[in-house]
């Protein structure tokens, strides 16, 4: 009998296997293993909510309370760590892919453990505090997930095969050929040019990129003022490449705009990580000296 | 035909220009020696881009090779542009701008740049967000340091550093930030204590203790004592065992402690009543363990609770009350005689005279309960009935009248009473006897000596019809005027508690069942499966009204007439 192939399924070779397993999302990694676990987690949590023989009524300090408390803890601690974690890039088992899978699913669970050790009550507290930055990195963790899965597509699209580089070297351009152009313009004329070439395109803030709206845009504004006044050649000449860098600042902004709105959830999810943590001993030290 | 203008520079950044024209309509670039333009850059080609014209004298650049090149800033290998319009073609470190003046030649200027095409790395830094927001690790240091200032180390050291003083309601609040860390609103009772967490919290990590609780309940009575409710309490089971161990390691008080059971910061508002689960624990099968209760086992009002005792007097002369189970249906005795049941009728006697006194005097309808019956001010209980003011409209003491004017016993005082009759005879002129001869004079067959009405009025007094014998029990034989006393009870229940406030929307027939009752001794209690028609146990969510054992019963044992606060009791 012939050897039989080292380890062949459907005709795919281990190799092409191993491929298609490195292609696979975190979000899939092993067959949603932790999206089971979670669900599973919280399934007995909310099981255990439901019967637990508490009194006088369900919270923090009960004894369910305490268990769920320190579930949480632990988690809101390791899940941090991925911030740790990520440096390192490892395969395998424990793989950066395998913990970013179960960073996204045990931190989703992380929403039914706290809420059910807080029983629902509710303050203007420290303890509070803790829970409300921790529902904010779960949405803003959320967001970044929807953000990563639709937004590099579209981030792709607008690029049409230039790189940031290359965007920015096509405005130069453009920026030479106007300067050029507008020699034989009129004072007035001359400075709408100059204000429109000197207007910074990266100095705009978060608001502007994430909104795509810029208001001050003096590109826009000089194609406003002369794109009446196409008399003679040098006016023509000049609107033209004023409409050339208008539709590149498009690009350019549309890139920004994907950027920040792929970057963003970041500057909520990092810093309000750390200040849960600090939330977080603060609650816990403050539960047991007042005990 | 084009015009080739190329800009050099030099080392001191002078510009040199330098002309020439290149005849024919095509052009040709590259690295190479025999292009039109030659340009001295590794990156760019030998033969790097043919121009040749296209319609409407626009030029078409292709690139001769697979290298291709840029147009204003766009990577391409073939794009037609319109000298008029202006582009600018990027090859390697070199610039060339065409440019064309009507229909005079294409100017091309060629410029060598200092850098290449791509645009700096600080540049292309821009397009980051990390370019327009503050620093995530100066948020996140920042943040960290003020949550642990103001919710850590501002609490922690004015407590640490707080003047001592001895706990009581409204005293200032001592240590700064503490709210941040309450987890709920005190109770109203301890509402006083809001803002002042160290008069309970008197020590860091120290749980709240019995000690603390008792600066100010200082009265509170024991349910009983120690050994004897540890024997109550019997062996833990694992679960309970498990929980002491990891809250004893944790240095809790208990179990017995105030905190087991009274427990704080679950939001404004009442106290939470103790869960029945705490008195079950120990009394729902207290006789395995405690074998001389007298008490019945309890865990639910609605499933184990034995039936209610009354404490009464069954005898004339006994003088400690004696408890007696009303399923043994016991008789009491009071001293009166009285069936509700005559005075309760809607056709009888008494019906017709209460409707004869009309409503000017308080009646005009047959009697009811409240006919006799007045609550206490806070409708807990009722009043004892009073001679004067319940019964005498109709048990009228009247023996005289001098005019208009009717004079009446005084209830209560016999000798009065006795004084009162006599003075009538002395007053009444008499049948002496002296104008009757014959037959009817004194010693005669006919002569009678009836006294005066005084005299007759006491002789029957004491009979069952008679003037006190009607309602009393005589205390001697004959006609001696005395009764025995009669006691009116307000409570017959000492460890339980009954409030009618709540309960009066209800009839007092549904639970006392008056208007068949034909004697004074008949005990008018309802049984407890009376009161289960609508209470049963605190789990019984489907019963009318879930009641918990604090609902009637205090785990804190109280001297007098209030068996369990009216607080509880109330609601």
């Amino acid at each position: 009998m012939a050897a039989a192939p080292d380890i062949e399924f459907a005709g795919q070779s281990e190799s092409d296997i191993r491929r298609g397993a490195d292609h696979e999302s975190f979000l899939t990694h092993k067959g949603m293993r932790w999206l089971k676990v979670s669900f599973g987690l919280s399934l007995v949590a909310i099981l255990g909510y439901a019967f637990a023989d508490v009194s006088p009524r369900p919270n923090g300090g009960t004894w369910y309370g305490y268990i769920l408390g320190t579930i949480g803890a632990l988690l809101i601690v390791w899940l941090s760590l991925l911030g740790v974690r990520k440096r390192a890039f490892t395969g395998g088992r424990w793989s950066l892919k395998a913990w970013t899978s179960a960073h996204v699913y045990l931190g989703l669970s992380l929403i039914v453990i706290a809420t059910l050790h807080t029983g629902f009550q509710f303050g203007w507290n420290v303890h509070t505090l803790a829970y409300g930055l921790m529902i904010l990195v779960i949405l803003s963790g959320v967001y970044g997930i929807i953000a990563y899965a639709i937004l590099p597509q579209e981030l792709s699209n607008n690029r049409r095969e230039m790189t940031q580089g290359q965007m920015i070297e096509a405005l130069a351009a453009i920026d030479r050929q106007l300067e050029q152009a507008a020699q034989p313009l009129a004072r007035g004329e001359a400075d709408l040019i100059i204000a429109a070439l000197g207007q910074d395109t990266f100095a705009p803030g978060v608001f502007a990129r994430l909104t795509g709206r810029y208001r001050h845009c003096l590109t826009e504004r000089s194609l406003a003022e002369l794109t009446d006044r196409t008399g003679d050649e040098t006016h023509e000449r000049v609107v033209a490449l004023l409409r050339k860098r208008d539709g590149q600042l498009e690009q350019i902004r549309r890139h920004l705009r994907l950027k920040a709105l792929l970057e963003v959830w970041l500057y909520v999810h990092v810093p309000l990580t750390v200040a849960l943590l600090a939330a977080l001993a603060a609650h816990i030290v403050s539960v047991f000296y007042y005990w | 035909m084009f015009l080739i203008r190329s800009i050099d520079q030099t080392a001191t950044g002078r510009e040199i220009v330098r002309e020439r024209a290149v005849e024919g309509n095509e052009l040709t670039i590259g690295r190479a020696a025999e292009n039109d333009i030659h340009l001295a850059d590794l990156a760019v080609e030998q033969n790097h881009v043919r121009i040749v014209p296209a319609s409407g004298g626009r030029l078409r650049l292709q690139a001769t090779g697979t290298l291709g090149f840029t147009v204003d800033g766009r990577s391409t290998t073939d794009v037609t542009i319109d000298p008029r319009d202006g582009a600018e073609l990027g090859l390697g470190s070199y610039r060339l701008s065409f440019a064309r003046e009507g229909d005079s030649e294409v100017t091309v200027t060629v410029r060598r740049t200092e850098e290449r095409q791509t645009a700096k790395v600080d540049e292309q830094a821009g397009f980051s967000l990390a370019a327009v927001m503050p620093s995530k690790r100066k948020v996140a240091w920042a943040s960290l340091a003020l949550i642990l200032l103001a919710f850590l180390a501002v609490p922690i050291w004015s407590h640490i550093n707080r003047e001592r003083v001895a706990p009581g309601i409204n005293k200032p609040d001592a240590v700064l930030m503490d709210a941040s860390w309450r987890t709920g609103s005190l109770s109203s009772v301890h509402h006083g204590l809001e803002d002042n967490c160290e008069a309970c919290h008197t020590e860091p990590f120290v749980a709240v203790r019995d000690e603390t609780c008792l600066t100010c309940h200082k009265d509170i009575g024991d349910h009983s004592a120690e050994p004897r409710l540890a024997s109550a309490r019997g062996p833990m089971s694992w679960g309970d065992k498990a929980q002491w161990g990891v809250a004893h390691a944790f240095h809790k008080p208990g179990p017995g402690a105030c905190t087991d059971c009274h427990t704080e910061h679950e939001g404004a508002g009442r106290m939470e009543p103790t869960r029945e689960q705490f008195c079950s624990d120990c009394h729902g099968s207290l006789d395995q363990r405690l074998t001389d209760t007298a008490l019945g086992n309890a865990e639910d009002f609605g499933k184990l609770h034995p039936q209610f005792q009354a404490a009464i007097f069954t005898a004339p002369g006994q003088e400690k009350l004696s408890r007696a189970s009303l399923d043994d249906r016991p008789k009491q005795w009071n001293g009166l005689r009285f069936p509700h049941d005559m005075h309760l009728s809607k056709a009888n006697g008494v019906a017709q005279m209460s409707r004869r006194l009309g409503t000017a005097r308080g009646y005009g309808q047959p009697l009811d309960c409240a006919s006799c019956h007045t609550p206490t001010a806070d409708g807990v209980r009722f009043l004892p009935v009073d001679m004067e003011k319940d019964c005498e409209s109709c048990h009228s003491l009247v023996f005289d009248r001098i005019g208009t004017t009717f004079r009446t016993l005084r209830h209560g005082d016999v000798e009065q009473m006795r004084a009162e009759l006599v003075a009538l005879d002395a007053r009444t002129p008499r049948n002496t006897g002296r104008r009757r001869p014959g037959e009817y004079g004194s010693g005669g067959v006919y002569r009678a000596n009836f006294g005066g009405p005084g005299t007759a009025l006491m002789t029957g007094a004491m009979s069952e019809k008679g003037l006190c014998g009607e309602c009393h029990t005589p205390a001697a034989s004959g006609a001696t005027l005395k009764v025995l006393p009669v006691t009116q009870q307000s409570r017959f229940f000492i460890h339980g508690w009954f409030d009618h406030e709540p309960h009066k929307q209800e009839k007092c027939t549904t639970c006392h069942k008056a208007d068949t009752s034909k004697a004074a001794s008949d005990l008018l209690l309802p049984g407890i499966a009376q009161c289960r028609d609508c209470h049963q146990g605190e789990t019984a969510t489907k019963a009318e009204v879930p009641s918990s054992c604090a609902m009637c019963h205090t785990y804190h044992p109280r001297d007098g007439a209030a068996a369990a606060p009216p607080r509880i009791a109330r609601k």
